[in-house]
């Protein structure tokens, strides 16, 4: 005898239960409030199914990352609707968006790093012009003074 | 554990534009006479959770498929960009067309 075992079904009410909220916010409490995500809101499809909008910094708060489920499958999109990561484990799936979010926070770290030197490279190029046009504006100066006095 | 994070807003305008943006688009879909599920397969997605991200205002139709949901929804491409931006990126749109819708 062969025994089919189906999903779980979950009746699309719009609504997460209260664990699965958790679950998703603990996962990513270390990113919340970072440079890479600022917040989080719910929502539904029109079929009734829930969806966690991870938003990302401000002034645009738009969702960097989506998390719906679906009957028995939880799907995680980014901002552009392209399909992630897919599981009926919430918790693996929490766990993935939490590493695609440190992924994320790495760049835009690495990419303040990269600006930073680039400034303070063009600064410093700038000082050393401007302290060569005085030295040798001096060196114009002070013969002159010296033939005054 | 209801908690959201909650962070001064430089420009609260721009999640009130998404919206209105989105609230657009599921006019669109409407008269159009389809469900989410069915655009989504227009645009070939392999679900339809994202035209529920944008349409809720968390997201943006992306520049790049912008002519695909155009289509799918039966508008002209270049129409259906031009209202977008005015959404999305009212300043640029400003500087671009000289007006405010």
């Amino acid at each position: 005898m062969t025994v089919i075992a189906f999903r779980q079904k979950v009746p699309p009410d719009g609504s997460w239960r209260r664990g699965e909220i958790t679950a998703i916010v603990q996962s990513l409490t270390p990113t919340l409030g970072s440079a890479a995500a600022s917040g989080w809101d719910l929502g539904a499809t029109e079929a009734g199914d829930p969806q966690f909008y991870l938003l990302g910094p401000p002034p645009h708060e738009e969702c960097i990352l989506c998390i719906s489920r679906l009957g028995g499958i939880y799907v995680l999109e980014d901002a552009a609707g392209q399909v992630l990561f897919e599981h009926n484990s919430l918790a693996v799936l929490a766990e993935q968006a939490r590493s695609i979010l440190q992924k994320k926070k790495a760049q835009i770290v690495a990419r303040v790093a990269l600006i930073w030197c680039a400034l303070r490279e063009t600064f410093e190029e700038k000082l050393e012009a401007v302290a060569g046009e005085g030295e040798e504006l001096l060196a114009h100066v002070v013969p002159q003074l010296a033939a005054l006095a | 554990m209801e908690r959201r994070i909650q962070f001064a807003r430089t420009a609260p305008a721009a999640k009130e534009l998404r919206r209105q943006a989105g609230a657009w688009l599921k006019e669109l879909r409407a008269r159009a006479g389809m469900s989410q599920i069915q655009l989504a397969e227009r645009l070939n997605l392999k679900y339809y959770t994202f035209v529920s991200q944008v349409e809720n205002g968390f997201g943006r139709v992306p520049t790049d498929s912008m002519e695909a949901w155009a289509r799918a929804l039966g508008m002209e491409p270049s129409a259906f960009a031009r209202r977008l931006l005015s959404f999305y990126d009212p300043e640029l749109y400003r500087l671009l067309f000289g007006v405010k819708e």
